[in-house]
């Protein structure tokens, strides 16, 4: 399956899903004007890779998924869309997947750590919380 | 007499670039302050949320030149105010205000409740409002927000709020 990646631009982040090496990551700012857009084909992309994912998984082979988070800043309506690529790959965990959650955040930003701690939260879902200096 | 500063002010219709424009000028501005990415980042929230719905709702403004949009940040001794205002329709007017009457009921565990109850259930609109915005304006203020609503005419309200977030 094709790995999706996306540029940056002023108003949304990187992403860089690469199912070749099980790693996902969404980076950056994200305030898009046009938040569905945005936010609709990755959601697709990820139906597509689930039943990719589903027809590759034995029973003793399952990978361990990686998804980053590295936000400076997302609005309300992009968290929305962040919750709904996390409910997603709570999907593919529930397939028996092994699911890792990063969630970055600069030293001292409360704001986006907490984003990660309510989000972790409402899923009922362990994240590993790690800071960094820019 | 308390000092006060005013940092940016913006009157009439917004392009989405301009908010832009105005959150750099903020950001520029706490910087050279020497203040905490928690305030930056909190009054960032705060004018992101506020503009983009001045910006999405704009096409229900006023021809008179009174009731344009309006967005000021000033900072006094101890806290940033951010006003912003526009117009909206009558019918809009006891929905808003029950939803404002309801987030300044709320302490911050209150808040943090209704914006997980809000984002697990809400679907997003065509404009991409996710009914959000207001709820995270009071979780980064953390002080109630003051409105008001004038009567336009028999269509139309002019809304204004006043967000503080203490330094």
């Amino acid at each position: 399956m094709n790995a999706l990646q996306i540029e940056p631009t002023e108003f949304t982040p990187k992403v860089n899903f690469d199912p070749g090496n099980n790693f996902f990551e969404i980076s950056g700012f994200s305030r898009p004007e046009n938040v569905i857009g945005f936010f609709r084909p990755i959601l697709k992309w990820l139906e597509g890779y689930s039943e990719n994912l589903l027809s590759q998984n034995t029973d003793f082979n399952k990978k361990l998924l990686t998804l980053n988070f590295k936000m400076t800043y997302f609005n309300s309506a992009s968290s929305k869309f962040l919750l709904d690529v996390l409910l997603e790959f709570m999907k593919f965990k529930s397939k028996g997947n092994e699911v890792e959650v990063n969630w970055y955040y600069e030293d001292g930003d409360e704001e986006i750590q907490e984003s990660g701690e309510e989000m972790s939260d409402m899923l009922g879902y362990p994240f590993k919380f790690i800071s960094y200096n820019p | 007499m308390v000092q006060q500063e005013n940092i940016l002010a913006h009157f009439g219709p917004l392009s989405y670039e301009e908010i832009g424009f105005l959150l750099n000028r903020m950001t520029a501005y706490v910087d050279k302050q020497g203040m905490t990415i928690t305030i930056k980042k909190k009054v960032y929230s705060a004018m992101v949320e506020s503009l983009e719905n001045i910006y999405k709702h704009q096409d229900i403004i006023s021809s008179s030149n009174e009731y344009q949009p309006k967005f000021s940040l000033l900072l006094n001794e101890k806290e940033f105010s951010l006003f912003i205002s526009n117009s909206l329709l009558n019918t809009k007017v006891e929905p808003l205000k029950e939803k404002l009457d309801r987030v300044n009921s709320l302490n911050k565990e209150g808040l943090k409740e209704l914006y997980k109850l809000t984002i697990l259930s809400g679907d997003v609109s065509p404009k991409g409002g996710a009914g959000l915005g207001i709820i995270n304006i009071a979780k980064v203020s953390e002080n109630k927000i003051s409105y008001k609503f004038e009567t336009i005419n028999n269509q139309y309200s002019y809304f204004t709020i006043n967000v503080i977030i203490s330094c």
